[in-house]
């Protein structure tokens, strides 16, 4: 028996209001998800050179087969797809994803995904329910918030049945449900095509970078909704569920009287509610909040409803300006501005970064009333909810200097002449491709290099919260670490394969330009592209590579992602085989970036990373950046603040890593001898035609 | 079978021995195990077991309801689930999630309402109420009886039959024995531990005997730093 998958995936034409399917078998080998997404980008979007705003781009929504399911951590999440409107210089094909229960009810609506292409004539909402698909005037919810649109939309699907049974279909045989349809949608920032805004689903759940709000925008299309009342056929009921509680003893959720409460290192392992609870005030009630089908529920829902659902960088876009205000203690000051940007679907990342340089620019005297940047934005409100309010106000409705930030940082710095200066000094750390410092570039390599080498800030925490939160934080606290460096690098040479060097986690100053960090960056690209983002595991909990209630601090990983993946669907994948399907669609998407302009040349941080040190504080973390590092053959935890990156180093890094990846060391083009291994000689064929084949 | 031991009522026996008694019977929270006719028959045999919920504790994942859907019909299903998880992510705590299990009533208004006795007390499993669906005609008078909304009578339109709350006794798909004398699998599955099993019949008067404070002593809900109150409220200091 099979499971995991419905069969078809739903096609809309905005343009002609034509609505079809594909057949999710012609793209089954790439799992689901990302590479399913690619696979049809790749085949839907003749010319991958058009903007995000060309009615051509081809937006895909996917689902994994995991989705809808008990696999922990993975049911609720939905990967989003196409030419992103955020990427500078180029507006590359990129990704998103967001949380909640979206992709759950594409799954009991019958869907493996949802495939947009074209522009409506005028703003529409799409309403999918079983398998009635409809395209709707969007007369009511165009200019609503994000949170209301959701509202009138439940209002409209589910009519006087709230809280009680909804027949979908008629007598006997039509479905029903209890729930809320789930609604993707964008806000007033999306509308005005803002190169900053997200798209919302639920309360909290994000899809941020990329702007494919925009890309909504644009596209005519203020929302998505599916209704669903099947379920998701499991090849072997008995092993998922199994599984499910085999994993339940690698959470806190198993171990209710053995609770180890300094849970850092094992995401999978981490607290509920840890992704909110300690940004708001310390004295708020709330529950966790979670995603369908999680084991951990990492979201808080508050006493003042305000930002339910939110998590990490919605909060920490400004948390720290609020206890700066506030004695030091976190206010409702910060779920009211979170509240905020989330209602007009505004990318919390570029709000970050832009709050940091404008308060920068402040402080120098550039920006301010009858200042060189003319702004009668309050900063002297920074710290309050009323400035978020101005801001968001500014660059959602294009007032003041927000016309200009409205187009997002890169554009409007560029505009405003500082582009080059501010990404020298690092007062505009948009570390690669128009997307703020997240992690260092300069400490955390493997963070930094995999977004050089991708489109995006990778956002992928599997090694993060190792080689990085917990030896800093151990170092000031003046605690010992969980684990040493020496056992952290003896796991992960378990852990990595089928690269398996322990000096993958060599972050020395030596290390972090060899062979092995270019190994570590490959099994990042290729785990995260299969397992994370086309079977949905959620960055959140995996990969488990560290877990501290696992045998040996021995995490999941390596054993867990196929356990699920073989339950659902009845397939008998190792995870090897996922690591190779992984780097096919690692390389499927190298593949379209240099259709749209990607060569080795271009691929440079912004100045800032080998000018300046990383210093703490500096940028976005105000903590050490104490690593593993191997010197002399002894393994330690080492602060490695203050180091800048080497240019000519980091073009020899660049060089090891295409060889690995068997690209053109010259221009970093897949060479046709790869994509074919890959099965993948219908690229090769149109990178040759294109002349854009390595050699 | 000794007089002392519960015996299962036929339809009839029931209707014309019970329907207007108005059963559900409470003496001080303690529910007697049976409800003893002066023929001697026991016309509703209490369960043996229950479902107690937290909404205060509740995360709205709905892992119980995959899990229930799983293990009972092999499929993850929220529209087969016997509970139903109803969540509005926008409304503040302690409101927003319901957690609607069946109470496994002391007077079953469904079983009363069945004209064909699928809808039975089954005291071959802990005299949990449930559905045989070969005796189900389909006629959704259980589901329009039972006093509750969402009803936790649901309609299963793949199968086309009514089903229930068994807890578990009938999961064809676990390789945990289910039932009231074994596990449930909402309760296995729930992160948050906010749901619980008791073999005590719950006070029948209201919604408090259903739905209790099931974060009292937990560390790890102390250590989370989340309220521990019953009406959400720090009854003791945060972390």
């Amino acid at each position: 028996m099979t499971g995991g998958y419905t069969g078809k995936i739903l096609r809309i034409d905005l343009t002609t209001k034509a609505v079809s399917t594909l057949d999710t078998a012609k793209y089954e080998e790439y799992g689901g998800g990302h590479g399913m997404g690619s696979a049809i980008f790749w085949d839907l979007c003749k010319d991958k050179t058009i903007k995000a705003f060309d009615p051509g781009n081809v937006l895909t929504i996917m689902t994994s087969p995991l989705s809808g399911t008990l696999a922990p951590a993975v049911a609720g999440r939905t990967e989003v797809q196409g030419i992103g409107a955020q990427g500078y210089p180029v507006e590359w094909f990129t990704r998103s994803n967001f949380g909640g229960r979206f992709s759950g009810h594409m799954k009991y609506a019958g869907w493996d995904g949802i495939v947009i292409e074209g522009k409506s004539d005028k703003p529409v909402w799409v309403d999918v329910r079983d398998d009635k698909v409809e395209i709707v005037s969007a007369d009511g919810i165009w200019g609503l918030d994000t949170t209301e649109a959701q509202e009138e939309i439940w209002r409209r699907v589910q009519g006087s049945h709230e809280g009680d049974w909804n027949a979908l279909g008629s007598g006997r045989d039509g479905g029903r449900t209890t729930q809320r349809p789930a609604v993707l949608t964008m806000g007033r920032a999306g509308e005005t095509m803002s190169r900053m805004a997200s798209l919302l689903h639920d309360s909290g759940n994000g899809a941020g970078q990329g702007a494919f709000g925009a890309v909504f925008g644009s596209k005519n299309l203020k929302a998505i909704s599916v209704l669903g009342t099947g379920g998701v056929t499991i090849a072997d009921p008995k092993a998922l569920m199994d599984a499910r509680m085999w994993s339940m003893q690698y959470a806190v959720a198993g171990h209710e009287k053995d609770f180890i409460p300094a849970g850092i290192g094992s995401m999978f392992a981490g607290n509920p509610g840890s992704g909110a609870k300690a940004y708001g005030p310390s004295d708020q009630p709330g529950v966790p909040m979670g995603c369908l089908g999680c084991h951990k529920d990492c979201r808080v829902r508050w006493k003042s409803g305000a930002s339910n659902g939110s998590s990490c960088v919605d909060y920490f876009f400004y948390n720290s300006y609020d206890a700066a205000k506030h004695g030091g203690k976190q206010t409702q000051a910060i779920l009211d501005s979170t509240e905020m940007i989330q209602r007009a679907g505004l990318n919390s990342y570029q709000m970050e970064g832009a709050i940091l340089w404008l308060n920068a620019l402040y402080k120098l005297g550039i920006a301010g009333p009858g200042k060189k940047i003319d702004t009668d934005l309050p900063f002297d409100q920074l710290g309050e909810s009323s400035f978020v309010k101005a801001l968001v106000d500014k660059i959602e409705n294009k007032k003041d200097i927000g016309a200009d930030l409205h187009e997002g940082l890169a554009l409007c710095a560029v505009k405003w002449g500082r582009y080059a200066e501010d990404t020298k000094t690092g007062i505009l750390p948009l570390q690669t491709w128009n997307y703020p410092q997240h992690y260092d570039a300069r400490t955390e390599v493997e963070w930094g290099y995999g977004s050089l080498v991708g489109e995006r800030d990778i956002n992928e925490h599997d090694f993060n919260t190792l080689v990085f939160w917990s030896p800093s934080i151990a170092a000031l606290s003046g605690a010992k670490p969980p684990i040493t460096a020496e056992e952290l690098s003896a796991i992960m040479a378990e852990k990595l394969s089928p690269y398996n060097d322990p000096m993958m986690m060599d972050y020395s100053d030596a290390g972090i330009y060899s062979e092995a960090m270019a190994k570590l960056v490959a099994w990042h690209r290729h785990y995260t592209r299969y397992y994370k983002q086309s079977l949905a595991f959620c960055d959140w909990a995996w990969s488990d590579l560290y877990n501290q209630y696992g045998p040996k601090g021995r995490g999941m990983t390596g054993e867990g992602e196929p356990k699920f993946f073989n339950a659902v669907t009845g397939k008998k994948l190792t995870f090897n085989e996922g690591m190779e399907i992984g780097r096919k669609i690692w390389n499927l998407d190298r593949a379209i970036w240099i259709l749209q302009g990607r060569d080795r040349e271009m691929e440079v941080f912004t100045d800032y990373n080998y000018d300046t040190g990383a210093i703490p504080g500096f940028s976005t973390y105000e903590a050490p950046y104490v690593m593993p590092v191997n010197e002399n053959g002894v393994w330690s935890y080492k602060s490695v603040a203050g180091r800048k990156l080497d240019r000519q180093k980091v073009e020899d890094w660049k060089t090891l890593f295409f060889k690995l990846e068997g690209w053109d060391v010259k221009t970093g083009w897949p060479t046709r001898k790869t994509l074919s291994e890959l099965g993948l000689d219908h690229v090769a064929d149109e990178l040759e035609s294109k002349k854009k084949l390595g050699s | 079978m000794t007089d002392k031991e519960p015996k299962q009522v036929t339809r009839r026996e029931f209707v014309t021995s019970v329907g207007g008694v108005g059963v559900g019977a409470v003496l001080g929270g303690v529910f007697l195990k049976g409800f003893l006719l002066p023929d001697q028959v026991l016309a509703v045999p209490a369960s043996e077991g229950y479902l107690l919920v937290d909404t205060k504790k509740c995360a709205g994942c709905s892992s119980c309801m995959l899990a229930c859907s799983l293990v009972h019909t092999g499929e993850t299903n929220l529209s087969t689930s016997r509970i139903q998880i109803v969540n509005d992510p926008f409304v503040a705590f302690p409101n927003g999630v319901t957690q609607e299990q069946c109470r496994q009533c002391p007077f079953p208004a469904c079983v009363e309402a069945c004209p064909t006795g699928a809808m039975h007390v089954d005291t071959a499993n802990g005299n949990v109420r449930t559905v045989d669906p070969a005796k189900c005609i389909g006629c959704e008078r259980c589901i329009g009886a039972c006093p509750f909304s969402p009803a936790r009578v649901q309609w299963n339109s793949e199968e086309k039959h009514a089903q229930k709350c068994d807890l578990c006794a009938d999961a064809p798909f676990w390789s945990d024995k289910g039932g009231v004398g074994g596990k449930q699998a909402c309760v296995e599955v729930c992160p948050m531990h906010a749901i619980a099993f008791t073999k005590n019949v719950p006070l029948q008067n209201g919604d408090a005997g259903y739905q209790v404070n099931l974060r009292k002593g937990s560390v790890v809900w102390k250590a989370i730093g989340m309220p521990d109150g019953d009406n959400g409220e720090y009854a003791s200091t945060p972390g």
